[in-house]
C-alpha cells in the first residue's frame, strides 16, 4: 500500500515535470512558428507519414525474409545488410520530423496516451532490433541461404512487425483526443496519460 | 455522368454507417491499416525501383527483387483499396467536394494502370534484354507516380 502511494507520487511528479518542459517548449518562437504555419506543419507531417514507405517498407522486407515470405532464395544476411541503410535513412528522417511535430504541439502531445504508448512500443522495438541483429550476426553463416530463419529470429521478426504496426496505429491515433485530460477519465488512465491536477 | 448520388448513397450504406458512427473503428481499421498497407506498398515500389536504378541490392538479380516485390505489392494494394473504400464511404459527401480526393483518385488510377499495363509486363522478362535507360525511366516514373498518390492522399486530410 505504502509502495503504491509512493509510486503514485513519483508518477505525478514526473508528469508535472514533463508538462512544465512541454509548456516551456510551447512558448518558444520556433514551436509557435511551426504550429501556426499551415504549409510548414503539414509538410513536416506529410514527410513524417510518407517516409514510412522507406523506413518501414524496408523493415517489412527484412522481417518477411526471415519468415520465409519474401525472397527466400536470397541470403538473409544480404537482404538485411543491403536494406538496413535505406531503412536507417528513412528512420532518421522520421525521427527528425517526429521531433519537429512534437515541438510544434508539445503540451497536447505529452498528455496523449497514444503518444506515450507509441514511445514505449518504439523502445521495445529498439531493444528487439538490437537483439535481432546480435543473433543474426552470431548465427547467420549456418542458415543464411535457407528460406526461413531459425525459430528465435523468426519470433523476433514477427514481434518486430507487430510492434511497428502498433507504432503506426498509436501514431495515427495521437490526432484523436478521446482520452485527453479535459475528458472524464478513470484515475489510472489520467495518470497514464500524464494529466496533472490544477 | 452524375456521381453525387453515388457518394450520397455510399455514406448511407452499411460501410459508411459503421465508419461514420464508430470513430474508433474508422481510425484503427480504416486509417491505421491504410497506413500499414502504405508502408508495405511503398516499400515494394521503392525496393524494385531503387534496385532498377542501381541504388540498392546491386548483388541481387533485379528480376528476383521485382517478382517478390510485386507479390507483396498486390497484397498491400488489396488492403489499401479495401480500407480506402471504407474510409471514403464514411465521409463520402465531403470527399465528393474535396479536390485532393479527386487528385488522388486520378493518381491512383494512373498508378494501377502503370503497374499492370506497363511496369509488370516489362519487368516479367529478362532485364538484360531491356535497354538500361528504359529500366531507369520506368523506375523514376514509378517513384514519382506513387509518391503523388501518397502525397495527395495525405493532403486530403489537410484540405
Amino acid at each position: 500500500m505504502c509502495h503504491q502511494v509512493r509510486l503514485g507520487e513519483v508518477n505525478s511528479v514526473i508528469n508535472e515535470l514533463l508538462l512544465q518542459f512541454a509548456e516551456w517548449l510551447y512558448a518558444t518562437g520556433g514551436s509557435r512558428a511551426i504550429e501556426e504555419s499551415f504549409y510548414l506543419y503539414n509538410w513536416i507531417e506529410a514527410t513524417h507519414v510518407l517516409t514510412i514507405m522507406l523506413c518501414l517498407g524496408m523493415l517489412v522486407f527484412i522481417d518477411l525474409r526471415m519468415l520465409g515470405l519474401a525472397m527466400p532464395g536470397v541470403s538473409a544476411v544480404k537482404i538485411s545488410e543491403r536494406l538496413n541503410i535505406p531503412m536507417m535513412i528513412g528512420f532518421i528522417i522520421m525521427f527528425i520530423t517526429g521531433l519537429l511535430l512534437f515541438y510544434a504541439k508539445p503540451t497536447y502531445t505529452i498528455q496523449s496516451i497514444w503518444f506515450r504508448i507509441k514511445m514505449v512500443l518504439l523502445l521495445v522495438a529498439f531493444v528487439n532490433a538490437v537483439m535481432f541483429h546480435k543473433r543474426l550476426k552470431a548465427s547467420a553463416s549456418t542458415w543464411e541461404y535457407e528460406p526461413k530463419a531459425p525459430r528465435r529470429l523468426q519470433i523476433s521478426a514477427a514481434l518486430s512487425l507487430g510492434l511497428w504496426a502498433g507504432v503506426v496505429m498509436t501514431g495515427r491515433l495521437i490526432a484523436y483526443d478521446w482520452f485527453h485530460c479535459y475528458r472524464e477519465l478513470p484515475a489510472w488512465l489520467g495518470a497514464a496519460a500524464g494529466c496533472v491536477a490544477d | 455522368m452524375e456521381l453525387l448520388p453515388f457518394f450520397e448513397w455510399a455514406e448511407t450504406s452499411f460501410l459508411g454507417y459503421i465508419g461514420k458512427t464508430y470513430g474508433g473503428v474508422y481510425a484503427t481499421f480504416g486509417q491505421s491499416i491504410h497506413l500499414m498497407s502504405l508502408a508495405v506498398l511503398g516499400g515494394t515500389v521503392l525496393v524494385t525501383d531503387l534496385r532498377l536504378l542501381g541504388v540498392i541490392m546491386k548483388d541481387v538479380p533485379s528480376e528476383v527483387v521485382a517478382d517478390q516485390a510485386h507479390k507483396w505489392f498486390r497484397i498491400a494494394l488489396a488492403f489499401i483499396l479495401a480500407t480506402g473504400i471504407f474510409m471514403a464511404a464514411a465521409v463520402a459527401q465531403r470527399m465528393y467536394y474535396n479536390d485532393f480526393f479527386w487528385a488522388k483518385m486520378s493518381a491512383l488510377l494512373v498508378g494501377i494502370i502503370f503497374v499492370f499495363a506497363i511496369k509488370r509486363p516489362l519487368l516479367k522478362g529478362n532485364h538484360a534484354d531491356i535497354q538500361p535507360w528504359l529500366l531507369k525511366l520506368v523506375a523514376v516514373a514509378s517513384i514519382l507516380i506513387w509518391f503523388s498518390v501518397a502525397a495527395t492522399g495525405r493532403w486530403i486530410g489537410f484540405s
